[in-house]
């Protein structure tokens, strides 16, 4: 609650600039050093979002996370398990199911190998599934986790435990816990930017990249591929850049002296954030504007400026899917302009990776290729890039789902299709970049990746990392809301970064 | 450690800008313990020393008075006026990093100033409370005034006499046109009109303002505006949540909040109907609806959930959601453990779980139990309805000479019914394991819930055939009554079929279709899908909307069947259609076979007819008679208009049913009582003791001889005995006019909330609701009359210093309005608003492409005419994706109980006011309007346009500023037909004939300034 009294001082009742430091305001100073990092300087008191210092010793400035939606099938991708095309098509050992909850499976399932072949690669030797084409070429780059566990077993709750730390609606996302702590670099951009493609939001909706309990203020802006890049940015139509600031200074007159006449130190700041609208309505285009790269760039990743995918206006867009659709390239170029011009978390949601293997746009042997194609070269591209523009050091990406897949089949007898089930119990994850160690594979899974054998990573373990690589102790940083002092990583404080991941 | 520092910090936040003055001014003067220690000892303590007994150390309690002076180990905690025996003192100062408390690093230790308050409480004698807000309020005296004019009301005299202490003055009376436009956003959340301000003004009597008040208590606004509160506590939404986030029917909710607040509901009975309407004694429909407010929880429809977990998880947000709504109590903490710092053991939370584990509610996808509960409009169109149906089913069943001629004609019709042969079959199977039962006319039930696929597989004797027959049936234990399985409408889409036969060799042969008939087949669902099906996952044969009549499907064999073949036949009925929700397999149905060349497909007949018709005439009974004559006259001609006029009225009681069906509470019967046992650690798998239903102790005993269900917590929490629930009724509606709680953390009066800043006047407020008759008009308005609501919120640099947040109450509130507020008068102010009150949620204009849920295939159509201009109460709300423009503006996403809104103040709300096509077209609308009735010249009709915004006076620098913009913007605009066009008619319409387009350009573009002033967007 004290908390709320402090949100309130830096965004509603700013007062600081005007009516010099009272007691109040010093306490309430000394307060944010304990509970955030200072800010960078005085002039940006008022501004939530204003640049501060990481209280630890920062090790990436950005994020950008990369969300497959659906959770892909990490037997299928990373985690090879011979012994599983061995007892293909045979029946799950029992003791493995009992007490398990699953989503769809019932009965006994069958088990189910991997059609697809693996290889090692880069001087560390990772192995990857033969479907990755691109990803090879920057593998000694990427730490592969193959030991992730999560205690939650459906799309919506799952998701929102991995990003916002309960599965349970009401939680802040990791984002916005990033932006609270340090602010954004360039104040004429949301600090927080969501992306997504696939055709579908995430199933959990938009309270993954919601601020929950934290102000609004550090909720994540969804930028859109159509229509305003974000929304409302356009003026109404038949209104120019130059009517618009025109307009501005006239609203800027009238307020001036309404703040005059009442003495709001509130009007005072209402005035600058509308100057930052005027400044976001250029900046945002000009960052979400993709062809403004060379045409070299656009090829690496595969974009395509302007891209609309036929399978948008879809009902089921799966069924639609195709290798080519560059949203999710186009999205991965854009993340690295806005992470250039000093946008603090980039957040992708890719959707349609479910694969049951219940319907044509379900199936890991005709539709998770497409799906990796879609990804891979994009994927490759995205960590050249940022090394080529300096970027890499200075950020982190994140890539994988919400949880794995069973490594027996959904059972289905009546489908054509191959698929599996939700398997929270071991799945798959890449990081690279900004403070982690590339060219490792942390973690092992058993004979049939049912659990994992080494170094298992919880979910509460990567947003523990993920914090800690910003220079933001996931222990310290708390907001006290419903009684509790709620953290990233829960109030229990359960979770440990993994020494091994580290540069 | 950081926490405990924060918290220390938070400590002297507390001291320096709630209670600087009087603390500085002496600080050790007046210890009080509810005020300055127990936060200390909460904050450092209580976490090992406090309620939860899995985490208490050393057996030591801090936080009941009897613990703290026992004595320990030969210790005692605290002993009045002697530092050197109080065992915590010397603790908390020792030098020892082994000895000193709070264990840790030196991080831990308290700050000088703390242990200065704990020194000085323990020379002052340790007068010790129980924490405030749990001991009972009483009206304090009235502390005596020196000012005349604020010694009228009990809120003045307290808000005088706290400014005297600390050597501060109120702020005079704000004029009366700013207090006109507060205190009507306050009380309506819509700006006064023209006419209501002249009045006002107008009106030179003492009593006018009281008199203005009065009126806007009455208006119908009233209701709509303090339900947004409401709503937020209530979670309220149009959607179910979770993944699929399906729409739910829950408006008449909405509705029955907004009018039990217009007709001033007592809070006591107005918790009592929304806790427990169902358990009321012949309840009223409206007690039912008022039940609502706990099913407004979410639902899962994602597939493959487990519905007892989200029931599970339903009830505890219920249990949530009251213990804040009521008693503004973090109750939730102790689901997993005993709560740390309020007295609420894990025990007694699932004793008071309990109470809400007994409804009928389970997660399910209908959302049942649920009832038809219609306005009294609404009834009464019903009313009518059902007259007009009975009328014309006797009309029906008329006989007429010519009737009976025909009756007579239709029956010979029948004696050819020889065609077809039913089979039973040998053996059935459901892939889905279904229960497939055979009855006595041939036909085959299925029970159970409707899988997402599913396959039948029936065996038959061998037969002759050159046609196979499937005869769909309607059955009572269906979904709706309907024929297939689907679990929202009981339809069915038929997929494929398949037909076999073992050789006498062994081997399996298969018998082919040539075509397909049908009696009826649904828009885009052909029967011919079923022979040769383009889409296996949304194709087939289906049956809406005749869902409850009788249909068959003819299917002609390639070459003719020769029974002497075969020695068994096996028919595959596949069903794999997909859609927002399961069980699209058909219910019942039965198998027929035909020898005959072109048997034909007919109008199906109903085995009861079918019996009947078996009957000689002279031998059937008046009822059977009765029963054919009625069959007939569904079949014939003569009676098709009638038929007809019953199928719309059928169709429109329905749609209206379906519209004011809304889910509600109700209890289980006394033989299937859940049993309420702890969760351990919160997980509903890991099951802990049998417990019995039980409100926490420490707030109040349970009113005797009330029953122990919901009725009873309804009571037990509106009783004398609860400390908490008129404090945090009258704390909440206190915030709502002064922009902060008399408590700020509205959502925590428990000891890790914040101390009240005027306790007498909270307890006074109080006091006075509950023995008044709990009357939430009468709070609001001995609010408003107070000298204290009605200063200037015009505040001095030494104000802004001395009090910042105005905790003092030293000036009048000035806050921004809420999102709904924003809209509201936007549209009022612009004259597009309408007032057009209740029914179902409308969607004013959203950008395209915000909606995209998962499995979800709704879209968000812009309402038409006047929906498009409603209040915000009535906006659409879906969980995953709420209304941009107001979430923007701060409103929560209705997922969970939202006690406060934090007013946040960004760039992208800038963006909203200024761009957003709404209040693009709230200008363009007043830019008309001051054109129309704002006289010839350009400054009048600025004044005018000021004066509908601001409900004051244009100041004339003002008019001259906006003016200018005007003259400037008309210059270019001119020389832009196309930009001015744009500019006067996107989104609004076309302009009247002969208006200028770049004159209504330029002023419109001078109201978009006027409605994003400061001053326009805040409540001074």
């Amino acid at each position: 609650m004290f908390d709320h009294e402090y949100l309130k001082a830096v965004t509603r009742r700013t007062f600081f600039g005007q009516a010099g430091m009272g007691l109040g305001a010093i306490a309430l100073a000394s307060m944010a050093a304990a509970e955030r990092p200072a800010r960078a300087n005085d002039e940006s008191n008022r501004d939530p979002l204003a640049p501060r210092t990481p209280p630890l010793k920062a090790r990436a400035k950005h994020v950008i996370y990369l969300h497959m939606a659906g959770s892909p099938s990490q037997l299928d991708l990373f985690d090879d398990k011979p012994e599983l095309r061995k007892h293909n098509g045979k029946p799950c050992p029992a003791e493995l199911l009992k007490g398990k909850r699953f989503a769809f499976i019932s009965g006994v399932p069958n088990m189910l190998g991997s059609p697809f072949k693996f290889a090692k690669h880069g001087q560390a030797g990772t192995e990857l599934s033969q479907l990755w084409t691109h990803l090879p070429s920057v593998i000694d780059d990427v730490a592969l986790i193959k030991s992730m566990q999560t205690d939650q077993f459906n799309h919506a709750p799952a998701q929102l435990y991995l990003h916002t730390g309960t599965s349970q609606f009401g939680g802040a996302s990791l984002g916005a816990w990033a932006t609270y702590g340090l602010g954004s670099e360039n104040r004429d951009l949301p600090g927080f930017i969501v992306l997504t493609s696939g055709g579908k939001t995430p199933d959990a909706g938009k309270s993954v990249w919601g601020s929950g309990f934290l102000p609004s203020v550090f909720q994540g802006v969804q930028c859109r591929s159509q229509g305003d890049p974000v929304l409302f940015l356009s003026n109404p139509a038949g209104m120019d850049r130059a009517a618009r600031r025109d307009t501005l200074d006239t609203l800027k007159l009238l307020n001036d002296w309404q703040a005059d006449a009442i003495g709001d130190p509130e009007t005072i700041t209402r005035i600058a954030q509308y100057e930052l609208a005027f400044r976001m309505q250029i900046a945002a285009p000009e960052v979400m504007d993709i062809s403004r790269e060379p045409k070299h760039i656009l090829d690496l990743y595969g974009a395509k400026p302007g891209f609309v995918p036929e399978s948008d206006a879809a009902a089921d867009p799966r069924a639609l899917y195709k290798g080519t659709d560059a949203s999710f390239a186009n999205n991965c170029l854009l993340a690295r302009r806005l992470v250039q011009a000093g946008v603090r978390f980039v957040q992708l949601y890719d959707w349609g990776w479910d694969h049951h293997g219940v319907s044509p746009g379900e199936d890991i042997v005709n539709t998770l290729p497409i799906k990796v194609q879609q990804v891979d070269r994009a994927l490759t591209a995205l960590i050249k890039d940022l090394k080529q523009q300096g970027l890499f050091d200075e950020t982190l990406i994140v890539w994988g789902g919400e949880f794995g897949r069973t490594p027996m089949a959904q059972n289905s007898k009546s489908q054509p299709f191959m698929g599996r089930d939700h398997h929270p119990y071991a799945f798959s994850m890449m990081m690279a970049g900004g403070g982690i160690k590339g060219g490792q594979t942390l973690g092992k899974t058993d004979d049939i990746g049912y659990y994992p054998t080494e170094d298992a990573m919880d979910v509460r373990d990567l947003q523990a990392t993920i914090l800690h690589l910003l220079g933001i102790d996931p222990w310290k940083q708390t907001f006290a809301y419903q009684g509790l002092q709620q953290r990233l990583i829960g109030v229990e404080g359960k979770a440990k970064i993994p020494k091994q991941l580290l540069a | 450690m950081l926490l405990r520092q924060t918290r220390l910090i938070a400590v002297l936040v507390f001291w320096f800008a709630a209670g600087q003055l009087a603390v500085a001014e002496s600080p050790l003067s007046k210890v009080s313990f509810s005020r300055d220690v127990r936060p200390i000892l909460a904050r450092h303590c209580f976490a090992c020393h406090g309620p939860d007994e899995t985490k208490r150390k050393a057996k030591l309690r801090l936080d009941v008075r009897e613990d703290a002076f026992a004595k320990h180990d030969d210790v005692f905690a605290f002993v009045p006026r002697s530092l050197e025996n109080s065992n915590v003192y010397e603790r908390v100062t020792s030098e020892d990093p082994q000895e000193r408390m709070p264990p840790g690093g030196a991080d831990k230790r308290l700050k000088p100033e703390e242990i200065a308050t704990l020194k000085a409480w323990i020379e002052s004698g340790a007068d010790w409370q129980g924490h405030w807000a749990f001991e009972k309020p009483v009206k304090a005296v009235l502390p005596n005034g020196d000012d005349p004019a604020w010694s009228v009301s009990a809120i003045d005299r307290f808000v005088l006499d706290r400014l005297r202490r600390e050597k501060l003055n109120h702020a005079p009376q704000a004029d009366k046109r700013t207090l006109a436009r507060r205190v009507s956003l306050d009380l309506t959340g819509l700006p006064p009109t023209p006419e209501s301000l002249a009045r006002f003004i107008d009106d030179k009597s003492p009593k006018a303002y009281e008199k203005y008040v009065d009126g806007l208590l009455a208006s119908p606004a009233f209701g709509e505006r303090w339900a947004r509160v409401w709503l937020d506590l209530a979670r309220y939404a149009d959607t179910k949540g979770y993944e699929k986030d399906l729409k739910r029917n829950i408006w008449r909710y909405r509705d029955w909040l907004i009018s039990a607040l217009n007709s001033d509901l007592p809070y006591d009975q107005f918790t009592r109907d929304q806790l427990a309407g169902d358990l009321v004694p012949n309840h009223t429909p409206d007690q039912l609806l008022a039940t609502a407010f706990h099913r407004n929880t979410l639902t899962n429809d994602e597939g493959g959930t487990d519905d007892e977990e989200f029931r599970i998880a339903a009830v505890k947000d219920r249990v949530d959601t009251t213990g804040q709504v009521w008693m503004g109590l973090t109750i939730g903490c102790a689901k997993c453990h005993s709560h740390k710092y309020d007295p609420i053991s894990q025990r007694e939370y699932y004793q008071f779980y309990g109470f809400f584990n007994q409804t009928a509610d389970n997660d399910r996808y209908d959302d049942s139990p649920s009832e038809v509960l219609p306005d009294a409009t609404q009834r009464k169109r019903l009313e009518t309805l059902a007259s007009d149906l009975k009328k014309r089913e006797g009309e029906l069943i008329a006989e007429t000479p010519e009737r009976l001629a025909a009756f007579a004609k239709w029956q010979n019709k029948f004696t050819g019914e020889t065609t077809w042969k039913a089979a039973k079959p040998l053996k059935t199977e459901a892939a889905s394991k279904s229960a497939m039962k055979q009855l006595d006319d041939g036909s085959t039930l299925v029970s159970g819930t409707g899988p997402a696929s599913e396959q039948y597989r029936l065996t038959f004797a061998p037969v002759s055939a050159k046609a196979l027959r499937l005869e769909t049936i309607p059955d009572a234990s269906l979904p709706k009554k309907g024929t297939g399985r689907s679990i929202n409408d009981g339809n069915f889409v038929l997929s494929g079929i398949k037909l076999e036969g073992k050789t006498r060799d062994g081997k399996t042969v298969a018998i082919k279709f040539a075509s397909a008939e049908a009696d009826f087949a649904q828009d885009n669902y052909p029967v011919a899908h079923v022979l040769a099906n383009p889409d296996i996952k949304k194709k087939g044969w289906a049956i809406s909307p005749q869902l409850t009549e009788l249909h068959q499907a003819v299917f002609r064999l390639e070459k003719p069947l020769t029974a002497a073949d075969v020695t068994e036949l096996t028919l595959t009925l596949d069903h794999q259609f997909e859609y927002s929700y399961p069980g699209f397999s058909i219910g019942r149905f039965r198998i027929s076979f035909s020898e005959v060349e072109n048997a034909p497909v007919g109008k199906p007949v109903p085995s009861a007819i079918r019996t009947i018709l078996a009957i000689a005439p002279e031998k059937r009974t008046p009822e059977q008679r009765a029963q054919l004559y009625k069959q007939f006259a569904m079949e014939a001609s003569e009676t098709a208009s009638i038929r007809a006029e019953i199928s719309r009225i059928k169709g429109e009681i329905s749609a209206m049913e379906t519209s004011v069906r809304t889910p509600i509470a109700r209890e289980l019967p006394a033989d299937k009582k859940r049993v309420t046992r702890i969760h351990n650690r919160g997980n509903f798998l890991d099951l802990g003791d049998t417990v019995e239903v039980a409100a926490p102790v420490a707030f109040g005993a349970f009113p005797a001889g009330m029953a122990k269900n919901r009725l009873g917590v309804a009571a037990w929490l509106v009783s004398a005995e609860n400390p908490l629930t008129a404090r945090v009724a009258v704390n909440r509606y206190w915030a709502q006019f002064f922009g902060r709680g008399l408590v700020e953390t509205q959502e925590d009066f428990g000891s890790q909330g914040q101390p009240p800043s005027h306790p007498e006047l909270l307890d006074w407020l109080a006091v006075d609701f509950r023995e008044s008759g709990w009357s939430l008009k009468r709070l609001c308005k001995t609010i408003v009359m107070s000298e204290t609501y009605r200063q200037s919120s015009r505040a001095t640099a030494e104000q802004i210093k001395r009090d910042t947040h105005n905790v003092l109450l030293g000036r009048g509130p000035r806050f921004r309005l809420d999102a709904e507020t924003l809209r509201d008068q936007a549209l009022a102010v612009s004259g597009l608003l309408s007032a057009k009150m209740y029914g179902p949620s409308v969607m004013p204009f959203q950008p395209d492409g915000i909606w995209k849920s998962t499995y979800n295939a709704d879209t968000w159509t812009t309402s038409a005419g006047e929906d498009r201009h409603r209040r915000g109460i009535y906006t659409f709300i879906k969980r995953t994706s709420p209304y941009p423009q107001m979430l923007t503006l701060d409103a929560p996403s209705r997922e969970l109980c939202t006690v406060r809104r934090i007013t946040t103040n960004t760039p992208l709300q800038a963006l909203v006011t200024l761009n957003d096509p709404v209040f693009v077209e709230a200008a363009q609308a007043l830019a008309r309007r001051v054109v129309k009735d704002g006289g010839k010249s350009p400054e009048d009709r600025i004044a005018l346009a000021l004066r509908l915004a601001l409900a004051r006076e244009a100041d004339p620098r003002e008019v001259k500023a906006l003016k200018a913009l005007y003259e400037r913007r008309l210059e270019t605009l001119h020389k832009d037909n196309d930009a001015a066009t744009k500019l006067a008619t996107q989104p609004i319409g076309p302009l009247p004939q002969g208006w200028d387009a770049s004159e209504l350009a330029s002023f419109t573009n001078v109201c978009n300034v006027i409605l994003n002033l400061d001053e326009f967007l805040t409540r001074n």
